[in-house]
């Protein structure tokens, strides 16, 4: 099916964007176009007008600051899996990257467009969510940042208010004691995380320290396993203590989400398998 | 194991034979069209309707015997039918195989993880 008609706008810098935004009657940006256009050509988005960002310079860039990696909105999933900073200093988050879609997708889709959109089947909002990660907003009353807990609201929606655009990603250098591991449930058809689980540790003289474990695809936003994180914290890691707090996780799970695919008492199941996994990952390359 | 007669473009023969196999397993494992109560189609896109990737399943190794019919001059024969008639009940049992020891004796196809770990569950307690 063909989308329904739309008018087309191309800013070059963000403040033009903000004002195409501001004055066109039903307008929406468009940044790698791999969940609007599908969703306009099914019908289910109709926008009587696209602000196509993708030519706004200087909003695709990676830039390590100190303790904090600065990701550009519109830095394609594909430049994230291959850069080194990313890959040395924030590893969960490359491989995640990695791991979005296929080839085509990761070569348009951009990592402010998927956190923009909040669906709770992809990836970057539950790693974003493990690794304490802030996102950065610009209107036209300026910029602000909002933490990765707060910002993911619900089912397609984020915290950001109309006329607001994501401007760029901040995640933290994960340094020597600290892991984190994202796995996900494929969905055989659509490849889309039917469930994801992130997890970033830090480990200290053999002891687990500070644990951070979100679990996507189960309701509308990236939950927070608190529970699971406070039965690891004090404790030195094992095989018995990554079970016994991934037994936590369902507790954390309630009114799960289904569909024909995978029910919700399915997802439940699976998010705590997968927890236990990625936590034993996530402790392995923690050095520990 | 394959026979079509003498073969006249191996590409093609193996080509066939590989759909044939990934065509069955896809049955067996994931192919599965959904409908609800009012008989509308739910999986009526591909992003519904898992058919397999190639990386989805191992490479291939294929042997074959050459047994020429005597019903036309080539002595040719069809290919593709064996690979898909068989590699369907040969990946279901092979699965069936393996949940026996759980007590597991039917499960419908598609074999998606769901229905396997239900099946188990429900075995598990039908045995308390």
């Amino acid at each position: 099916m063909q989308s329904a008609p739309f008018d087309y706008y191309r800013p070059e810098t963000v403040a033009e964007a903000l004002d195409l935004l501001a004055s066109v009657e039903g307008a929406r940006p468009l940044a790698g176009g791999h969940s609007l256009l599908p969703a306009m050509k099914l019908r289910v988005a109709n926008p009587a007008a696209i602000v196509d960002l993708t030519r706004i310079e200087g909003l695709d860039q990676i830039s390590r600051d100190g303790d904090s990696i600065t990701i550009g909105a519109l830095t394609k999933h594909a430049a994230v899996a291959a850069s080194e900073v990313v890959q040395t200093d924030c590893g969960i988050l490359s491989d995640a990257a990695a791991h979005i879609g296929d080839p085509q997708v990761r070569n348009r889709g951009t990592i402010g467009g998927s956190v923009a959109h909040a669906d709770p089947a992809a990836d970057y909002p539950t790693v974003l969510t493990a690794l304490g990660a802030t996102i950065t907003v610009t209107g036209k009353a300026g910029e602000r940042t909002i933490a990765a807990d707060d910002f993911f609201v619900d089912l397609f929606t984020a915290a950001h208010e109309e006329g607001e655009l994501v401007t760029s990603v901040e995640v933290p250098v994960l340094t020597a004691g600290q892991g984190g591991a994202y796995l996900k449930h494929r969905h055989p058809a659509s490849s889309y995380a039917v469930v994801g689980v992130a997890a970033v540790v830090t480990v200290d003289e053999g002891q687990c320290t500070a644990a951070r474990i979100a679990v996507g695809g189960i309701t509308g936003k990236p939950e927070r396993a608190q529970a699971a994180e406070t039965a690891l914290v004090g404790e030195a890691p094992s095989e018995e203590n990554n079970a016994q707090a991934a037994s936590q996780v369902p507790d954390a799970l309630a009114n799960p989400l289904g569909d024909i695919y995978a029910s919700g008492e399915f997802r439940v199941h699976l998010a705590e398998v997968l927890t236990k996994r990625a936590l034993a990952d996530a402790f392995a390359r923690s050095g520990s | 194991m394959d026979d079509c007669g003498p073969i006249i473009n191996p590409m093609i023969v193996e080509g066939q034979i590989h759909g044939g196999v990934v065509q069955g397993a896809a049955q067996a494992l994931w192919e599965g069209a959904q409908y609800d109560d009012e008989g509308n189609l739910l999986t009526g896109t591909m992003m519904d309707y898992a058919i397999p990737k190639a990386d989805f399943l191992p490479r291939f190794a294929l042997g074959k015997t050459e047994t020429p019919t005597d019903v036309n001059p080539l002595g040719v024969k069809g290919v593709g039918e064996t690979g898909t008639i068989a590699s369907t009940p040969t990946v279901y049992d092979a699965v069936m195989d393996a949940l026996a020891p759980l007590g597991v004796s039917q499960v419908d196809m598609p074999l998606t993880p769901e229905r396997v770990w239900r099946a188990i569950q429900d075995a598990q307690k039908g045995g308390e």
